[in-house]
């Protein structure tokens, strides 16, 4: 009997094994936020980010050429903005004098140079040469000058590892800032993004800027996040489809900022508590 | 014992290549997985159960090294499954002839369009974005430049089998 099953088992052996490690891969992905795996990840954030911080001085060679072009363009049109914010915030205050409104809290940033890149099999990570010992924790924003790149997911002592928007596990609770109508961006798997939950009646149009809503527990209010690139009315449904063309170039990300802003604890226990 | 020291060690090497320098490489966010070029050499020159036994590992060790998402295990999985698929194509007596030859790009391309289906449909489950439209999108054009770049070894593999 035990010398059949060995000869089976020896006959089959490759179909055994395939078996063996699939049901392995399978447990894992069931069980794999546990402690002892998050002590493991932080140790692979250590191990990636010192291996990619090592090997960060090489250029991408096709997008060097392109790179140099949208800067151009983007400091033409960064100077021009400038100017027109000058005017903007000194208007501001002086209207926010007149009605006697608190001036909105600033947070503080850390600023941090992308050392690595995640972009295999949309897992779409980033790695940051800051850490715990610069301030950074889980859940802090990450922006850089055209707006919201993503947030913090991981960090050690030194790195830290950025889910970007182009991600399928995020989602940002955004508004569009002209006709202050509220939705929820998602990734739909391209280049853009899709503002979701926007009722068709509602006012959204090419051209409208998305921005960071109020009620996001995860990130302060007004980041830019893109600009509504179309809209579509989808036959059967309540809801129109909404898609927003990111500010930010993911593809040519050098320089971000950790915005040192987390959820407000109390808020979100009161919302646990309070909701059914 | 030497050989097999040897393959782990090749094999840290293409996983160190994969997190760092491949990524140089993206052309509109897609890269080649050198990874899966390494698993279907060993599968090729090893046969299937070492290019099974690599895949999982080589793949947890992805898993591990490509961010902290609640992933761990995905590639292994898909990787498991590649490094299965192409060690059917395992033949002692034409290892070298199967390297040089038209062939390997073949098995480039069926393992990875097996590695990819597997990743994409558990992977984008309850994401909204559909697996066919992540596959069209990323699955096969990350096919295509893996087999891209799987015609250096090719033609390496040919010159040496010529001479």
């Amino acid at each position: 009997m035990v010398k059949r099953l060995y000869d089976i088992l020896l006959l089959f052996k490759e179909y055994f094994v395939v078996a063996f490690f699939l049901l392995v891969s399978v447990v894992l992905l069931a069980v794999n936020d546990t402690p002892q795996i998050r002590v493991i990840r932080s140790y692979a954030v250590i191990a990636v980010g010192l291996l990619q911080d090592t090997f960060s001085f090489i250029p991408n060679y096709f997008d060097l050429r392109r790179d140099n072009q949208a800067l151009r363009a983007m400091n033409l049109s960064l100077s021009d903005e400038v100017s027109r914010l000058r005017e903007g915030k000194l208007e501001n205050l002086r209207l926010r004098q007149m009605l006697d409104l608190k001036e909105r809290g600033e947070y503080r940033t850390i600023s941090a140079s992308v050392v690595g890149k995640n972009l295999q099999m949309l897992r779409n990570t980033i790695t940051l040469d800051v850490g715990e010992k610069d301030g950074v924790r889980v859940n802090m924003p990450i922006v850089n000058e055209s707006g919201l790149v993503g947030k913090i997911i991981g960090t050690s002592s030194h790195y830290a590892l950025g889910q970007v928007l182009l991600n399928k596990d995020i989602r940002v609770s955004a508004k569009v800032q002209r006709s202050r109508v509220d939705g929820i961006i998602r990734w739909n798997g391209g280049r853009s993004l899709a503002l979701q939950s926007v009722a068709r009646t509602f006012d959204v149009q090419a051209g409208d800027v998305i921005v960071t809503s109020e009620y996001s527990s995860l990130f302060p209010r007004g980041i830019r996040i893109g600009t509504v690139s179309a809209t579509r009315q989808i036959p059967g449904s309540l809801f129109q489809g909404v898609e927003v063309s990111p500010a930010v170039d993911f593809t040519r990300l050098e320089e971000v900022f950790v915005m040192t802003y987390l959820a407000d604890t109390s808020r979100t226990a009161v919302e646990k508590r309070i909701r059914p | 014992m030497r050989t097999i020291l040897t393959d782990i060690l090749l094999s840290l090497l293409f996983l160190v290549l994969q997190t760092t320098i491949i990524r140089f490489l993206a052309v509109q966010m897609i890269v080649p997985d050198v990874v899966l070029l390494w698993i279907i050499y060993l599968a090729i020159r090893r046969g299937q159960i070492t290019a099974t036994t690599a895949g999982f590992f080589i793949g947890l060790a992805f898993d591990l090294l490509s961010g902290a998402d609640s992933m761990l295990g995905l590639a292994a999985l898909s990787k498991t499954a590649a490094g299965f698929v192409a060690g059917y194509f395992f033949n002692e007596n034409k290892t070298a002839q199967t390297l040089g030859s038209y062939q390997l790009i073949l098995i480039v391309v069926l393992a990875s369009l097996v590695h990819n289906l597997i990743y994409f449909v558990i992977f984008l489950q309850g994401s909204g974005i559909t697996w066919s439209g992540a596959l069209f999108q990323y699955g096969i054009p990350t096919t295509a430049y893996t087999a891209a770049l799987g015609l250096l070894p090719m033609f390496a593999f040919a010159r040496k089998h010529l001479t």
